[in-house]
């Protein structure tokens, strides 16, 4: 069982955070947290990785999807080239979303990225794209799936067919927010855990789980429910529980939005 | 996990002697099965099936009920360590605490405090369950007026944190409403008598499982039955720990010696409670304890426990049919969604953010969200044409088109083969409606001279 001390837990679960890049619409309580940095990745990553105490990062690059900002693939190389030599934390770069663009983007960031990454995210149409860029310089791969523990299962099998090391690939099982749909993370993530410890190779794998998606919710942002409490209250917490749904249920990593969730759900990833 | 017809009948004599009132053994065995026969009733049975079968027959976590009527708390009577294995059938009940030596004015304010820890989500009440009244006074008086007086504000069960004194003194004010009752580990004896003369639930408390083991013994020595168990962990990862172990002696181990719903007093000083809560909602609490009345905590507690505790089988569903949001009129735009409850909150949700009055379309798909519909071949080109000929939103309206979820726009060439409605595709994220129903033309909802 996550969270218990029995067996050998020798890594606890990492508690990492969002460095986004592009046009953002950030709900107030995180605008007030993050606002300064966020528009300036390399300084965002630096105050992640020091005093918000983030053990990892993952660098989105929406800010290259042609409603995300448009920003150019060289640009978005650029900045994982200065992300990277900003801070020694981990990163996991993430692709912009658009299909045309991360064809192009994928690459560009391998080949840019000056120590080995992770790409996120592969799936079963771009896998090739994604897994090959990967393999030619050293990274490693999310594989991505929508909360179906046999398409996750499927999509490791296929990077293992195209010969991609095993110990660099993390699952994405895609993560539902509180009260929309969590509760279907939280089952597939406890039976993707519970299959990889009972045998079965293809996934047993690292689990990462996005709370971004919680923002999405209306009960983080909605200050107009006087009955909910004070919003700027609500949307850390709103992220934090789900934060701890999946650390209860077994994800591995967490990437979170806000500081305070850091410190937060780092009190609960114990070895 | 619970035996099989099979199972039990082969423990049985198979003699079909009757004496049991069954024509065969094998009807009896499937009486058992179904719980509604005891072995008890088979004379000539075996030790061996005499033992495995009375344990088989009743849950390896036995049912405990606090309160009455409609805020009856039912803990325990769980059957799986895993949601997905089949259901978790009793949400964790969470109480909030009040204390006795509180003066009126704030002791009334908290009450309603309380009172308003309920919420209406995705067309279900959630709310805190119980009240949890601390012995902070001492004077048995004093605790049992103020036990009657949170019974009578708020209706909801109490949890009666107090020494044997006031305990005594307000199970006498507010026994009939079935308390639990919640003794420090010294008074534990004189409450058990107390919780096994008036039939109470009671609450043993007592440092880790090895104490727990102990103090439940004395308790059922003394004569109470309806037991919770409160290892008191000292930490948030200790009570996590023990819930776990708790919850797999009873269903895994079937110990029944330990086998209780877990209870855990996250009040009082307790590190990081909300921390603990969340957890213990997630594995195995059954009953906390909060000192908190803060909806900003309580909101997403409840919400967490709304969702784990749905049972995976059945997904929350709604009626389908016509449902106007504001007040739409014959220029309306009509947008169409599934019947799965948190498509329909959500979107319907967004279609009144927007402030656009609209004919919202809920299709039947058996409770699936757009995209597991469609996967599933519920939602089509031929279903959401049959829809639109026969809900008679063609009465209501004056156009002819339908705004399609983005996720599903392939669909919009056969719909418009097929029905002659115009289909216009709408957004892949329900949450950006707002924007794309305001930027809509009225142009696009001009009446047809069919």
């Amino acid at each position: 069982m996550p969270l218990l001390p029995e067996g050998e837990h020798p890594n606890a679960p990492a508690v990492g955070m969002e460095v986004p890049t592009g046009t953002l619409e950030l709900p107030p309580a995180l605008a007030a947290a993050i606002g300064p940095f966020a528009g300036d990745p390399v300084a965002m990553a630096q105050k992640c990785a020091g005093d918000w105490g983030a053990r990892f990062l993952f660098l989105s690059l929406a800010g290259c999807h042609p409603d995300g900002g448009g920003l150019s693939v060289s640009f978005g190389a650029a900045v994982v080239r200065e992300v990277l030599s900003s801070t020694p934390a981990p990163v996991i770069v993430g692709g912009c979303g658009d299909e045309e663009v991360d064809a192009r983007l994928f690459p560009a960031v391998a080949e840019a990225a000056g120590r080995p990454v992770f790409l996120s995210y592969a799936e079963e149409k771009n896998h090739r794209l994604v897994a090959g860029a990967a393999l030619a310089y050293g990274h490693g791969v999310v594989s991505w799936s929508p909360i179906d523990i046999n398409m996750a299962k499927q999509m490791n099998l296929l990077l293992a067919d195209l010969g991609f090391p095993p110990d660099r690939v993390l699952i994405d099982p895609l993560t539902g927010g509180l009260g929309y749909g969590m509760e279907y993370t939280f089952t597939i993530v406890e039976r993707i855990r519970l299959a990889g410890l009972s045998g079965d190779a293809a996934l047993a794998r690292p689990i990462l789980c996005h709370l971004g998606d919680a923002w999405k919710a209306r009960e983080a942002t909605d200050a107009s429910e006087g009955a909910w409490g004070d919003a700027g209250a609500r949307g850390p917490r709103w992220e934090e529980t789900t934060g701890l749904a999946c650390l209860a249920a077994g994800a591995d990593l967490l990437v979170c939005r806000h500081p305070s969730s850091v410190a937060r759900l780092s009190g609960a990833a114990w070895r | 996990m619970a035996l099989t017809a099979i199972d039990i009948y082969k423990l049985l004599p198979k003699t079909n002697c009757k004496e049991c009132g069954q024509p065969t053994c094998l009807a009896f065995a499937m009486q058992i099965a179904a719980g509604k026969a005891s072995i008890d009733l088979c004379p000539p049975a075996s030790d061996e099936a005499k033992e495995k079968l009375s344990a088989a027959a009743s849950p390896p976590l036995p049912k405990v009920t606090i309160g009455t009527g409609e805020h009856e708390v039912v803990l325990g009577d769980e059957t799986v360590l895993f949601r997905h294995e089949k259901t978790f059938y009793h949400p964790t009940a969470i109480a909030v605490s009040i204390r006795d030596d509180a003066s009126d004015e704030e002791f009334s304010s908290r009450l309603a405090a309380i009172r308003r820890l309920s919420f209406e989500r995705v067309g279900q009440r959630i709310s805190v369950d119980l009240v949890a009244l601390r012995c902070a006074s001492g004077e048995a008086g004093r605790y049992a007026r103020a036990a009657a007086a949170a019974f009578e504000a708020t209706g909801l069960p109490l949890v009666l944190l107090a020494p044997a004194g006031p305990l005594a003194a307000a199970v006498e004010a507010v026994g009939p409403s079935r308390p639990l009752l919640a003794p420090p580990p010294e008074d534990l004896v004189p409450a058990a008598k107390l919780a096994a003369e008036r039939k109470l639930p009671l609450r043993v408390r007592a440092r880790g499982i090895e104490g727990l083991s102990v103090a439940l013994a004395d308790a059922r020595a003394a004569g109470a039955s309806s037991l919770v168990a409160d290892p008191s962990p000292e930490t948030p990862r200790e009570a996590v720990t023990d819930a776990t172990n708790l919850r797999r002696l009873a269903i895994l181990g079937r110990v029944r010696d330990l086998a209780y719903p877990s209870a855990f007093d996250l009040g009082g000083g307790f590190p990081d409670p909300f921390l603990a809560a969340a957890l213990l909602v997630s594995k195995y609490g059954s009953l906390l304890v909060l000192d908190s009345a803060d909806p900003a905590d309580l909101l997403p507690l409840l919400t967490l426990r709304q969702n784990l505790f749905t049972d995976p089988q059945r997904p929350i569903q709604v009626e389908a049919g016509v449902y106007p949001i504001g007040a739409p009129s014959g220029s309306s735009p009509v947008i169409i969604t599934t019947n799965f409850s948190l498509t329909y909150f959500t979107v319907r949700g967004d279609v009144e953010a927007a402030k656009v009055p609209a004919h919202l379309l809920i299709a039947d798909v058996d409770g699936m969200s757009v995209l597991t519909a469609w996967a599933a071949g519920k939602f089509t080109g031929e279903s959401i044409s049959k829809m639109l000929a026969e809900c008679g939103i063609a009465d209501n309206v004056t156009h002819r088109t339908l705004i399609l979820p983005g996720m599903v726009a392939r669909l919009s060439g056969r719909i418009e083969e097929l029905s002659g409605w115009r289909v216009l595709v709408g957004p892949q994220e329900s949450s950006a409606l707002p924007s794309y129903l305001r930027r809509l033309p009225p142009a696009a909802f001009l009446p047809v001279h069919a």
